[in-house]
């Protein structure tokens, strides 16, 4: 039995599971989307019944039934590098290769729908609500008067990005940042726009959850650090990331979020405050977890190969042990 | 008039960096030129941020 893995040849944090898969012996076929239809190839057929399909990559075929599991890491648009690409032949791609996927018996990280509908950070907010996260104080709003409202009731504010994607054109970049109690909030009509009570935050969480483990990691904020300087992915603090404890509520929490949102692989954000309170902020559905593991030397790689392969994590590893992995089909 | 949470943006980093390793199609690997698996070099890794949660692409907005 095969994992497939969907993603582009320079995704080298893919490579970190590659190697733990390999060294297991676990059958691999790697594969970007991207490459339908030059060095990736597809065919099935239904007739009698049944259902047969193969895949081919780079010498390598595959029989989708022979498929113990899909990641879906960092797939590129389906047949997007063809001589002559087009919207249309993406989409036929994209449906051909997606909607066969779907149609085998394989496990995902994580299933195409379910990733739909996690990357929304306003059902992020209300599903972490549910859970029973501790979730700021937040408005999406395109009022201006509701803005100025919230911010007079929460004066210490934040504004990101509602889908956390950046413009393009031109690039440029739209970090989490902090809004003066003095702003004008007129342009808020002309966009979706999200504002945030601002956690005063004493470290960072990323919280990696792979099936029913758990892994967190915790940068300190350090004492003198730029109160403006709220994204941590843009921040100049050079203190490193160490491995932290799950408090048990998160984990149920977090668990909860899990299961109902049927994700097998989540990248939890999360704001620790000054009493310890562990503020969620977004859960990434394919977030990053290769510089975690390089500072922190926890085994994320290898407890993604071992879900992908079926081999459960045992029980009360980590953080927490619990059911299995094999929910988020 | 610009939509508001633009006012907060910058121009965004060079996220092209020039990597010492090359996909191995035969291995399904990223490779360095002695012949090394990139993955398995942290310190490497590390330095070149290529596994950092700014380090995604255009298509990929999950950091």
């Amino acid at each position: 039995m095969t994992v497939l893995i969907l993603t582009s040849e320079e995704d080298v944090t893919a490579d970190m599971v590659v190697v733990h898969l390999n060294a297991s012996g676990v059958p691999v076929v790697r594969l970007d989307p991207a490459d339908l239809t030059g060095g990736v190839a597809l065919s099935g057929e239904y007739v009698h019944g049944a259902f047969r399909g193969h895949l081919w990559a780079s010498g390598r075929l595959v029989g989708m039934e022979g498929l113990r599991s899909v990641w879906v890491r960092r797939p590129g648009v389906p047949a997007s590098r063809v001589p002559e690409p087009s919207d249309w032949l993406s989409e036929e791609s994209s449906q051909a290769l997606y909607g066969m996927l779907r149609g085998t018996d394989a496990r995902w990280m994580n299933h195409p729908d379910a990733s739909h509908r996690a990357r929304h950070k306003p059902w992020q907010l209300r599903l972490a609500q549910r859970c029973g996260l501790p979730v700021p104080a937040t408005l999406i709003t395109t009022f201006p008067q509701a803005a100025r409202e919230f911010a007079a009731r929460f004066p210490d504010l934040v504004v990101k990005p509602v889908s956390g994607a950046h413009p393009q054109e031109p690039p440029r970049a739209v970090p989490t940042s902090r809004v003066a109690p003095d702003t004008d909030f007129t342009a808020v009509a002309f966009g979706p726009t999200l504002l945030q009570r601002r956690v005063a935050k004493r470290a960072d969480v990323r919280l990696t959850a792979v099936g029913e483990r758990l892994l967190a990691a915790r940068k300190v904020t350090p004492p003198d650090a730029d109160p403006d300087e709220v994204d941590v992915r843009f921040a100049s603090a050079a203190t490193p990331w160490t491995p932290v404890e799950v408090p048990p509520r998160v984990a149920e929490g977090v668990r909860d979020y899990l299961r109902q949102a049927e994700l097998a692989y989540g990248a939890f954000d999360f704001a620790e405050d000054a009493d310890g309170t562990w503020w969620f902020l977004e859960c990434n559905q394919s977030g990053q977890f290769g510089f975690v593991e390089v500072e922190t030397g926890q085994p994320i790689a290898r407890t993604i190969a071992e879900w992908l392969a079926g081999q459960e994590p045992e029980a009360g590893t980590a953080c927490g042990g619990g059911t299995s992995g094999a929910l988020y089909r | 008039m610009q939509p508001f949470a633009l006012n907060y943006a910058r121009p965004a980093a060079e996220l092209e960096v020039t990597t010492p390793y090359a996909y191995d199609s035969g291995l399904q690997l990223n490779v360095l030129l002695d012949g090394r698996i990139a993955a398995s070099d942290h310190a490497l890794l590390r330095e070149l941020g290529t596994t950092t949660s700014t380090a995604g692409s255009k298509t990929h907005f999950d950091d």
